[in-house]
């Protein structure tokens, strides 16, 4: 029976999209092995070797990122070959086959692909379970790509919000005494009430300047003292707060 | 045996972290140790080839409820999440790669994938998937990786006896070949 086409599709910027797909050298030499169905415990040195040069020359252009490492392959490819040309007085040992290293690597590396393989399957079947956490987190599992915000992030989006503010033209006419307890309660109690809050709208909603600076340093010391997490999705988005699941019920600082 | 049932049932419905057999064995401190495992067998049996959309999953070490994979789409749209995130495939490599060969460096991984890993790891410890485990007494002292429990979690292993070990990998890899 003849092999299954697996040529892709040429594209217009071949090299880079083809290279794509193999995540390094050793992916490419796997394909290559695979292709021409080779023994990977008996590979013909000067066949590999031919192939795959083939496969890197016949573009002109290659991903600059990886082209160093692809081309390492290549110089230690001919090294093999040389070396298995080389006359010598007696047959090379099987132990001193100078293939052997690259073999075993291609082994451990084919080994890693299958382990991966498992896992994409396994993590395929989690995405479709899912876990009480899912309503207490809103973000569940999601958060691959969520940072915790650091100090920075916090005072350049409450710095934002001031200007905006102050661009409102809103003035501070009348002045209330607000200690950061008060405020400090009324963010925990809020949160064991909604579960999550929006902070920048939290302290666009409070009433004047000197408030919304005071909130601010209650999330900070919330944060630290390791009661509430911070995180935002993207930079100069809103950032959300939630209680810390170990958060202590009585835990109020009068 | 069978009122253990009920009890166990209760104590992983109310942890919405998994719960540990450990601890459960704390709470049922007079009751032996064999006899809670096979409850909580039991317990797993029964919901797995019961008709309901729950079922109790082992999760990095602990057991805890979840929805059968057929209620995704409903539960998505609650949520209004689209699709949970993947791997990509660089970082599932990568991640195969540690999980493999932990504890492992950073120039390990790299000679083990033929490519700089770098970055890579760096974004797998971001996400939590591995942890810095110490330094390797060689030279530089290079920072060692491995999984973490998240990693477990994320790919639903109870532990990391749960992956596969080299002679089924063998098999496996046989197979591809074929």
């Amino acid at each position: 029976m003849a092999p299954p086409e697996i040529e892709p599709v040429p594209a217009p910027d071949g090299y880079q999209v083809k290279l794509g797909v193999f995540e390094g050298p050793l992916d490419l030499l796997l394909f290559l092995i695979k292709k021409k169905k080779i023994e990977i415990q008996d590979i013909p040195i000067a066949v590999i070797t031919r192939e795959y040069l083939g496969y890197l020359g016949q573009k002109e252009r290659i991903n600059l990122d990886r082209e160093a490492e692809f081309l390492l392959m290549a110089a230690l490819l001919i090294h093999i070959k040389s070396q298995m040309l080389l006359p010598r007085e007696q047959p090379l040992e099987p132990d001193i086959d100078p293939r052997r290293e690259l073999v075993d690597r291609l082994v451990d590396y084919q080994r890693i692909k299958t382990l991966g393989g498992i896992l994409r399957e396994k993590e395929e079947e989690m995405s479709q379970v899912w876990k009480r956490t899912a309503l207490t987190a809103p973000l569940p599992e999601a958060d691959l790509d969520l940072i915790e915000v650091s100090l920075f992030d916090l005072a350049e989006s409450f710095f934002a919000l001031m200007k905006r503010k102050q661009d409102d033209g809103r003035r501070v006419v009348k002045s209330k005494e607000i200690s950061m307890a008060d405020k400090m309660n009324e963010i925990t109690s809020l949160l064991r009430e909604r579960d999550h809050l929006d902070f920048l709208a939290f302290l666009d909603a409070q009433e004047t300047l000197e408030e919304a600076l005071i909130a601010f340093f209650c999330l900070l010391e919330l944060i630290k003292a390791r009661r509430v997490v911070a995180m935002q999705e993207k930079l100069f988005h809103t950032i959300t707060v939630w209680l810390r699941r170990d958060e202590p019920l009585s835990g109020e600082s009068s | 045996m069978t009122d253990l049932l009920p009890i166990l049932e209760t104590l992983i419905f109310i942890s919405v972290e998994p719960l540990t057999p450990a601890k459960m064995k704390e709470v049922l401190d007079d009751v032996p140790a064999e006899d809670i495992d096979r409850a909580l067998e039991e317990l797993v049996r029964r919901y797995e080839a019961g008709d309901g959309a729950i079922r109790i999953i082992a999760a990095a070490g602990g057991y805890v409820f979840s929805t059968k994979p057929a209620y995704d789409p409903y539960v998505r749209k609650l949520l209004q999440i689209e699709r949970k995130r993947k791997l990509s495939s660089q970082a599932l490599e990568t991640l195969s790669a540690v999980a493999y060969h932990q504890p492992v460096t950073q120039s390990e991984i790299s000679a083990i994938r033929g490519v700089d890993s770098t970055y890579a790891l760096h974004t797998l410890f971001e996400n939590k998937l591995i942890k810095i485990a110490g330094r390797k007494d060689a030279p530089g002292r290079p920072l060692i990786y491995r999984t973490t429990e998240k990693f477990l979690a994320h790919f639903g292993l109870n532990a990391i006896e749960d992956l596969p070990s080299e002679e089924e990998l063998k098999k496996l890899m046989e197979e591809e070949n074929a």
